[in-house]
């Protein structure tokens, strides 16, 4: 089955998410809620000293004023890269301590989302303000050398051969640095909570990457056992790594409803979502690439700083990606984490890879410029079979076939490699840039649950999150092909810790953990139904099969967890912890790849840089849904436009908190921006990786847009601009 | 959000009674995408709202006259961007309007409330804790060492260097419009240009309106020099983002000589900005990419740069030349 292609067939939630029918956590409107607004800190770091709610209390509707003083017996729940469930280990109004500006100092909850917006604003603080530094080379930040935490347990730098000494050796070597500023994630659907309670048990309907945390968050804050927490979560809408973890926000509102005995909802305005939630951090690499006479790659050294809070140490992976987009045999990454005063930063699409491959790509271009040779061509004689910093084999790595087929849609053989030597008709600079992207293959334990019907409804309980990237549609799709249904008879229940766990989806693991275990569960059922199938299944349907055996159902149960990964990881799936496996394998490591074509045009005289074409060529195994993966590409590119050009949150270190916090002032690419996408898949599966040959997607496809444009960029102007986001005034 | 008291007005002349009596916390409601906007944020505090959006008589385009044409207050900005006679003979005044905002705000807007929309300085939207004058008088202006890159390098004080956010005005005045308006006193016209203040000592006061006072229309002085004129603006994307420059450009040509020239800045000053020097300059001038360019540097002249907004500077001039030779290519009648 798995040498065979899928049909292209359309999203399965596609009808009800344009009818408004598709329900989400903010959606909710059941009896007797009350609506709660937060209250935050206009400092930057300090204490609070006196926190006047009078005024809050006696507006009409107001039910309640919570903040440190009355929250009562509340704990933090951790971080989750620390053994914890939250973005954050930081739980806000457990006391008077601001940690960050925007930090929330009080919840309202009243009658009415009106009353609560108004009494939030009358909650008024007094502050013994402190010095804080919110910036990576402001005075007072702490730096940290990752190697030296308990962090390098589980993530060692890489180090492989004598970097230092080859770089030495070199004939080219290529010395720069790179700047990536904070960006926020921006989900559409807000950071929104309802907490109901009964008879002591608490159900929380909320758009998650991960219920189970929430879950577990949940009852350790309160200190209750974890079966006495539900989570829902049938839809996200759009996580990119901001809904990877129990939110602070969600305790409180929990606490709330808990002391009032009324559901509540609290929906975080966009404002406080810039300080509320996770963000990517600020980071800086130094790059040093050198190459031999030839031009093939024998040294790299990658050295980031990147941000962290002052509470938490987020882990910084960037090397782990640098070193295997090119068979580098001595390769050294050094990572060091600067402490600043922030809520904690976290995964934002590709958090490290877009910056990583942002840095190395556009190094690989300077280096095919000093050493003369076409980019293209440099990076096909620096390919790899193995990878340099294990020397395992990858599991599958299509990477020449991903420029070849890219430089052929994009017609790259009639670039001139000088630059500023194309020219439009109008005068406008062309500049034509190419770039490589990867990402970590990683699986993660998942249960499944499959329930087949005599009435032919195939009904599918298993861990997973729709945040739109389709991941419904890739299990309907998989399901169906081995069961012969048609894939709008299967039900899938997902993000709802009631069926069964829900680890975190995340890292582009989601379909290749997903549907492997899927596939594992429809081959079991295939065997229960031929046991009752003495005669032999034929072209039955399982319903029919079913029904001519008189049951009205039949149910699997299944779990499957990634190669190598031992029993004892079933138990962190169920305790709501991170389970992840890979990219290294014990026989291989994984990746998937992608090479991005991008065509820029640069204003002859007000500079503006637009981007009107560009071919995106993927290596992510088996295309399990090629309706939503495509749409997944587009949608990653669209990003990586983004966050070359456009995107930057900006900080003015005399206030802390973010400056530009809404939509309209956080430049984010609107359609009129975006040309031409093209998309194109390898679409060979990876059977040594999992069962259905499918690798991650949804990440991959932004990593090495940046470093395509700016490489573009290069080509058009002759600049190398190696500070992001890349703006008019750059090129003036 | 505060709370805050709702009416509907019947009548222009009731409206500004009770704007009146309503006394200062009082403001008209119009398409509202300024004053919601602003409420939520709780920089805008208004303890009485009077929905103007019943005064139907206020809401007529009527492009047909030989010496004006007249654009009701409430007239939607989609309606008069799209109005054929200035698609065809005023593309500077229509493409002001396409080039702001969204469809959608453009939908609600109406071309008298676009007027009068409040500045995007970060540190004005932001209240509390950012010191801003024009929020908070005398609690001093975060921008002027703070992060400026959108900020005004034209008509700017120690006060307040916040950029009037505006498209239509800038266009408006280039083309010499005026508006009406009704207050206690009676009825009373305004040149656009008279309209918006620099900031000064006072930033705190933004229009030379007084109060209870309601513009009815805006009117536009029919001239043939719309046939040659853009709205060029230049943005950090294209399409619903604020200018980081733009130029309203109206040329009357003799062959390559210009007749008469009118430009107007937006997206660099505290308020819309008429560059009369720079016309000046262009007029009896053959209209070459030299002189077109040393026009957009007359227009430009006095600009003062703080931190990050340097570059607006070499921006609006190559804008402000690049608008000169779009208009000059535009047809005549």
């Amino acid at each position: 089955m798995t040498d065979m292609a899928f049909p292209d067939t359309p999203r399965i939630d596609a009808l009800d998410k344009v009818r408004g029918a598709a329900i989400f956590g903010a959606d909710d409107a059941r009896p007797a809620l009350l609506h709660a607004a937060l209250t935050v800190a206009t400092i930057a770091k300090g204490r609070i000293t006196d926190l006047d709610i009078g005024a809050a209390q006696s507006v009409p509707g107001v039910q309640l004023v919570l903040t440190h003083q009355t929250i009562g017996d509340v704990k933090s729940a951790g971080f989750i890269m620390g053994g914890g469930y939250g973005f954050q280990s930081f739980q806000p109004m457990l006391s008077p301590t601001i940690a960050y500006r925007g930090q929330p100092i009080a919840l309202v909850a009243a009658e009415s989302i009106e009353a609560a917006i108004e009494a939030a604003a009358l909650v008024k603080a007094t502050y013994a303000p402190e010095p804080f530094s919110v910036s990576l080379d402001a005075a007072g930040t702490e730096t940290v050398n990752q190697a030296d935490t308990p962090l390098s347990n589980f993530i060692p730098e890489i180090d492989t051969g004598d970097a230092d000494a080859a770089y030495d050796a070199a004939a080219f070597k290529i010395d720069a640095v790179f700047t990536c500023p904070p960006q926020h994630q921006n989900p559409i659907e807000l950071i929104a909570t309802v907490a109901e309670w009964s008879a002591g048990k608490l159900t929380v309907h909320e758009g998650t990457q991960n219920a189970e945390a929430i879950r577990h968050g949940l009852a350790k804050a309160l200190g209750l056992p974890p079966e006495q927490v539900e989570v829902i979560s049938p839809f996200a809408g759009g996580g990119f790594g901001q809904k990877n973890s129990l939110q602070m926000q969600t305790v409180l509102a929990a606490v709330a409803a808990r002391l009032l005995g009324r559901p509540v909802k609290l929906v975080v305005p966009r404002a406080q979502v810039f300080h509320d939630a996770s963000f990517r951090p600020a980071s800086r690499h130094r790059i040093r690439l050198g190459a031999d006479r030839s031009g093939r790659m024998v040294a790299a050294i990658h050295e980031v700083d990147a941000q962290t809070s002052r509470h938490d140490l987020f882990p910084g992976e960037y090397t782990a990606t640098s070193s295997r987009l090119h068979g580098i045999a001595n390769f050294r990454g050094h990572e060091r984490l600067v402490r600043t005063d922030v809520q904690t930063p976290g995964y934002m699409r590709a958090p490290f890879e877009h910056p990583a491959c942002f840095a190395m790509e556009c190094c690989v271009d300077e280096l095919a410029y000093a050493a003369g040779q076409d980019p293209v061509a440099l990076r096909l004689a620096n390919d790899t079979e193995s990878d340099p910093a294990t020397k395992l084999p990858f599991s599958s790595r299509h990477v020449a076939e991903c420029l070849r087929r890219g430089a052929a849609l994009f017609g790259w053989s009639k670039r001139s490699m000088a630059p500023q030597s194309m020219r439009a008709a109008d005068g406008s600079h062309i500049g034509w840039g190419v770039a490589l992207g990867a990402y970590p293959g990683i699986i993660v334990p998942t249960v499944a649950k499959l329930v087949v019907s005599a009435d032919g409804e195939v009904r599918l309980s298993i861990g997973g999150h729709e945040m739109g990237q389709g991941i419904r549609t890739a299990l309907a799709n998989a399901v169906s092909r081995k069961l012969g249904v048609s894939p709008d008879r299967v039900v899938t229940v997902i993000g709802d810790t009631r069926v069964a766990p829900q680890h975190l989806t995340a890292g582009s693991w989601g379909t290749a953990s997903a549907v492997p275990t899927a596939n594992y569960a429809a081959d079991a059922m295939l065997r229960a139904l031929s046991e009752l199938a003495p005669g032999g299944i034929s072209n039955r349907t399982p319903a029919q099969i079913l029904k001519d055996a008189g049951r009205p159902s039949l149910e699997v149960e299944v779990q499957k967890k990634a190669p190598g990964q031992p029993d004892q990881i079933f138990d962190r799936l169920r305790a709501g912890l991170p389970a992840i496996g890979g990219p290294v394998y014990q026989d291989h490591v994984t990746f998937s790849f992608i090479a991005h074509f991008i065509e820029v045009r640069v204003e002859p005289s007000t500079r503006r840089i637009r981007v009107p074409r560009v071919v995106s060529v993927v290596d992510c195994g088996r295309v399990i849904s090629p309706r939503t993966a495509a749409s997944q590409v587009r949608g990653g590119v669209v990003w990586g436009i983004g966050a070359t050009l456009r995107e930057a949150s900006e900080v003015d270190p005399r206030y802390g908190g973010f400056l530009n916090a809404d939509l309209a002032e956080y430049v984010l690419p609107v359609n009129a921006d975006i040309g031409s996408i093209e998309v194109a898949f390898i679409d060979k599966p990876d059977l040594a990786f999992n069962n259905a040959g499918v690798k991650g997607l949804g990440e991959v496809s932004m990593t090495g847009v940046a470093p395509a444009i700016a490489n573009a960029v290069f080509h058009a102007t002759g600049r190398r601009l190696r500070q992001l986001p890349i703006r008019i005034e750059h090129l003036l | 959000m505060r709370p805050f008291t709702y009416s509907r007005a019947d009548t222009p002349a009731a409206a500004v009674q009770a704007a009146v009596a309503g006394g200062a916390a009082t403001r008209y409601l119009a398409g509202g995408t300024t004053l919601y906007d602003l409420m939520k944020l709780d920089i805008e505090t208004p303890r009485h709202v009077i929905d103007v959006t019943g005064l139907s008589e206020l809401a007529a385009i009527d492009t047909s006259g030989s010496s004006e044409m007249t654009f009701g207050a409430l007239a939607r900005m989609s309606d008069v961007a799209a109005d054929r006679r200035l698609v065809a003979e005023y593309p500077a005044l229509s493409e002001s309007l396409w080039r702001a905002a969204s469809q959608q705000l453009r939908n609600m807007a109406t071309v008298a409330g676009n007027l009068l929309q409040r500045t995007r300085c970060a540190y004005f939207r932001g209240g509390e804790p950012f010191a801003c004058n024009k929020r908070k008088p005398g609690s001093g202006c975060a921008a002027q060492d703070g992060i400026d890159r959108g900020h005004a390098l034209l008509g700017g004080s120690k006060s307040c260097i916040a950029v009037y956010p505006g498209d239509w005005p800038v266009a408006l005045v280039a083309f010499d419009a005026a508006i009406d308006v009704l207050g206690p006193g009676g009825q009373r016209t305004i040149a656009v240009e008279e309209l918006h203040r620099e900031p000064g000592t006072t930033p705190e006061i933004e229009t030379t309106l007084q109060p209870g006072e309601l513009i009815l229309r805006i009117r536009v002085p029919v001239t043939s020099m719309g046939f040659k004129s853009t709205y060029h603006k230049i943005r950090d994307r294209e399409s619903y983002a604020f200018a980081l420059a733009s130029a309203a450009v109206a040329l009357d040509l003799d062959g390559d000589v210009v007749r008469a020239a009118r430009i107007a800045l937006g997206g660099l000053a505290t308020r819309p900005w008429r560059a009369r020097k720079a016309e000046q300059l262009l007029a009896g001038r053959r209209l070459t990419t030299e002189a077109a360019r040393a026009a957009g540097d007359a227009a430009l002249e006095g600009a003062t740069r703080g931190h990050d907004n340097g570059f607006r500077i070499e921006l609006g001039v190559r804008t402000v030349a690049d608008a000169l030779m779009i208009a000059s290519q535009r047809g005549q009648p």
